[in-house]
């Protein structure tokens, strides 16, 4: 038989365009490639496995404060928690170094033990009583504000009571990081006030697939996905997904919208579900199934409805016999006023629209370029805003002032959270006039102008032609007595008192730096240390604004969370420096004394 | 195909994909959005780029070696049009698999570039094994 050319140089190609064709058309057709797998109770594969076809993701979410959420500062064996993926090499933010950190009589040693594991030992008496703790620091948790670090003590994890702050390079106790008095010299209660559990707390939402895995014994056998919030936490477990995808023509079919049933893309989901993924950290919640919740977790994955498992705390929120226990985290109005309440506070929002509107993918960006609050590109300031609103008027009347954004008076920074001020994520339209007399709760403009009172906010909105509570306010005495802020810094509850302080060291804040910085000066003898932390680092940043070299040196010597005396002294030479008397005025005594009534304590 | 076909054919192929290196380079000095901040668009067209412009150049060395072989002309013609066509389906599958993508993988037409490859390797193997005793005499095709 004749060869033929024709048949022997294209009959290959041909015939594998025949078998790719029928491939395709058979991949394209089998409901096993698309269809949707229930994947509850899956192992993840862990992130690593993600990062093969994933890089550019992968890569955005190792950049990530995510990532770091849980750290194994050492890895390998030891650990009493399951973990489905092994950690590779966390980052130890604190030096570890032989430091040592007094607070409320106590002495925290941090240095490394014979194995060179990083460990925290704290003794009495100024470091010269007996050890109460020493232990070897087996995780770390966040990364971004203040570094937290956990310990092993009996086969239980324990989160310990010092802290690195990330900003200040130093060690804190964490009394200083919550809003809450700051306890006796030499009680141990008060010292171990945040010598919290880590299984059923901080497991939860600083990880993927976390199960406490409370036993009836009260033991705890604990198990998590991976450390951290990686990838399965937004996607869902990923095993299925993996399987299917070996196959390349799958693969190339993935692009032509046929969908794909093995994992969760938040993006192509509602707003309503898409937002779930996120409210299901950055919202606090009570489980529909507080024991199945503690023994297995909340089996909650990506894309399924967050109401079937838990309800989000609101302000009227009840557990057990106590009425309203969480009116305290929000603000009158019900808007939340901590951070880790996000969530609720854009289901309050009406651009939220019960689901309907937008989402928390519409301003923030998993997978973007920019880890510090992972806001999409083009959509910070008015870019958040302009995709529904037209922006062309002379809305608000502050156009043309460069440092006004939409944020600014929408979403205005009256939330705290982690030893900052944050945008509330309710967003709303202001309304002083509501508030005019009532001291419990602070308002857009006058976070900004923060030498004026709520009146003349209240006033200045018809002239700047917005809607707002007419002017027909009710008197109070107190309103005519000093800036709103001011009111707040002096007399509001210590949530208020944190946020006043922070606004007034706002670059752009109304009032000049010598007022601000002499109102700051008074703040740092709060007895709330978070409340002198936001004075102190406010007057700082307005002392170098106003280049006063002698003071910022002053206030480097002042340390927020020292004994009372030696913060006096220091407080004695700020005022010489700035001029100002060390017992202000009658406002501060009066709003002062009546301050205990709005004591309130915020833990965990 | 004639000879004289397939040199134009095969210059042809080859400015074609040089060209489109210019192309490319352009991309990258006007920041082009689907370009730089695509890896998997950069890379397959870099790949079609590089490939399309030295399989074209292949191909002229093909026609030098027929004619140096003396390839019999019933052979030759169809060696001519499949390693030309060869050079073509893996370029341009790299390109448009590359511009056509899915989430992680080259879209549907770099299958072609498998074929074409075929083709090519198909090409070359005849132009090395037939001789020209093992076809009648005769015009090209």
């Amino acid at each position: 038989m004749p060869l033929r050319p024709g048949l022997l140089l294209f009959g290959p190609a041909l015939a594998w365009v025949v078998a790719a064709g029928l491939g395709l058309a058979w991949t394209a057709g089998d409901s096993r490639a698309w269809t949707a797998i229930d994947r509850h109770g899956v192992a993840v594969v862990g992130s690593s496995t993600c990062s093969e076809c994933h890089p550019d993701a992968w890569q955005s979410w190792h950049a990530s404060w995510h990532r770091t959420m849980t750290q194994r500062p050492v890895p390998g064996g030891g650990l009493s928690v399951e973990l489905a993926v092994a950690p590779e090499p966390g980052e130890l933010l604190a030096p570890f170094a032989g430091e040592t950190f007094d607070y409320l009589g106590f002495r925290a040693t941090m240095d490394r033990g014979a194995s060179g594991a990083p460990r925290i030992r704290v003794k009495s008496d100024s470091g010269v009583g007996e050890t109460l703790l020493d232990v070897e620091v087996a995780l770390t948790v966040g990364s971004h504000r203040y570094q937290q670090y956990v310990g092993e003590i009996d086969g239980v994890l324990w989160r310990l009571p010092v802290a690195w702050h990330r900003g200040e390079a130093r060690w804190i106790h964490m009394n200083g990081a919550f809003v809450e008095p700051e306890g006796e010299s030499g009680s141990l209660v008060d010292y171990q006030r945040h010598l919290s559990r880590w299984n059923d707390n901080c497991i939860f939402c600083h990880n993927t697939e976390p199960v406490p895995g409370l036993q009836d014994s009260g033991q705890f056998q604990s198990a998590v996905g991976e450390l951290g919030i990686a990838c399965e936490a937004c996607h869902g477990p990923a095993a299925a997904h993996v399987e299917r995808h070996r196959n390349p023509l799958r693969r190339m079919l993935a692009g032509r919208d046929l969908g794909d049933g093995s994992i969760t893309h938040p993006g192509r989901l509602d707003a309503g579900r898409e937002s779930a993924i996120c409210g299901r950290c950055h919202g606090q919640r009570i489980a529909r199934d507080i024991a199945t919740v503690m023994a297995h977790g909340d089996g909650f994955v990506a894309g399924d409805d967050l109401a079937e498992v838990s309800r989000p705390i609101f302000a009227d929120s009840t557990i057990g016999t106590e009425p309203m226990p969480f009116a305290m985290r929000f603000w009158p109005d019900g808007t939340p006023r901590l951070s880790a309440y996000e969530y609720q506070a854009l289901l309050l929002s009406p651009c939220h629209d019960s689901g309907a509107g937008l989402g928390c993918n519409h301003c923030h960006d998993m997978h973007g370029d920019q880890p510090k609050g992972q806001i999409r590109a083009g959509r910070s300031g008015a870019g958040a805003c302009i995709d529904c609103h037209d922006l062309d008027s002379d809305h608000g009347g502050h156009r043309g002032v460069e440092s006004v954004d939409c944020l600014d008076c929408h979403m205005p920074e009256i939330t705290y959270g982690l030893l900052e001020g944050m945008v509330s994520h309710r967003i709303t339209s202001p309304d002083p006039g509501a508030l005019v007399g009532r001291h419990d709760q602070p308002d857009a403009c006058t976070q900004c102008h923060v030498d004026r009172s709520r009146r003349w906010a209240a006033e200045s909105m018809a002239g700047l032609g917005l809607l707002g509570s007419p002017a027909g306010l009710p008197e109070d005495p107190l309103e005519q007595r000093g800036s709103r802020v001011l009111l707040d810094l002096h007399g509001g509850d210590p949530i208020q008192r944190n946020l006043a302080a922070h606004a007034l060291a706002q670059p752009d804040a109304s009032g000049s730096l010598e007022l601000r910085m002499a109102w700051l000066a008074d703040a740092l003898e709060d007895e709330y240390p978070s409340v002198r932390w936001f004075a102190w680092r406010g007057l700082r940043a307005l002392a170098e604004a106003a280049s006063q070299a002698e003071l910022v040196r002053t206030l480097a010597e002042f340390d927020y969370l020292a004994p009372i005396e030696a913060r006096v002294e220091v407080i004695g030479r700020i005022h010489l420096q700035l001029g100002t008397p060390v017992n202000p005025n009658q406002l501060f005594d009066d709003l002062s004394e009546a301050r205990a009534e709005t004591a309130i304590w915020i833990g965990e | 195909m004639t000879p004289e076909r397939h040199l134009r054919a095969s210059l042809v192929l080859v400015a074609v994909f040089m060209a489109s290196g210019l192309w490319l380079e352009a991309m990258v000095g006007l920041r082009a959005e689907g370009w730089l901040d695509d890896p998997l668009r950069r890379e397959f067209l870099r790949l079609g780029h590089a490939h399309g412009g030295l399989l074209g150049l292949l191909n002229l060395a093909l026609a030098w070696a027929l004619e140096r072989l003396a390839t019999p002309p019933s052979w030759a013609g169809k060696i001519r049009l499949a390693a030309w066509t060869g050079a073509l389906l893996v370029g341009a599958g790299f390109m448009l698999g590359g511009m056509l993508h899915g989430p992680t993988d080259p879209g549907l037409p770099i299958l072609v570039v498998p074929a074409g490859a075929m083709i090519l390797l198909a090409s070359l193997a005849a132009t090395a094994l037939v001789r020209p005793s093992d076809g009648p005499p005769g015009p090209e095709s």
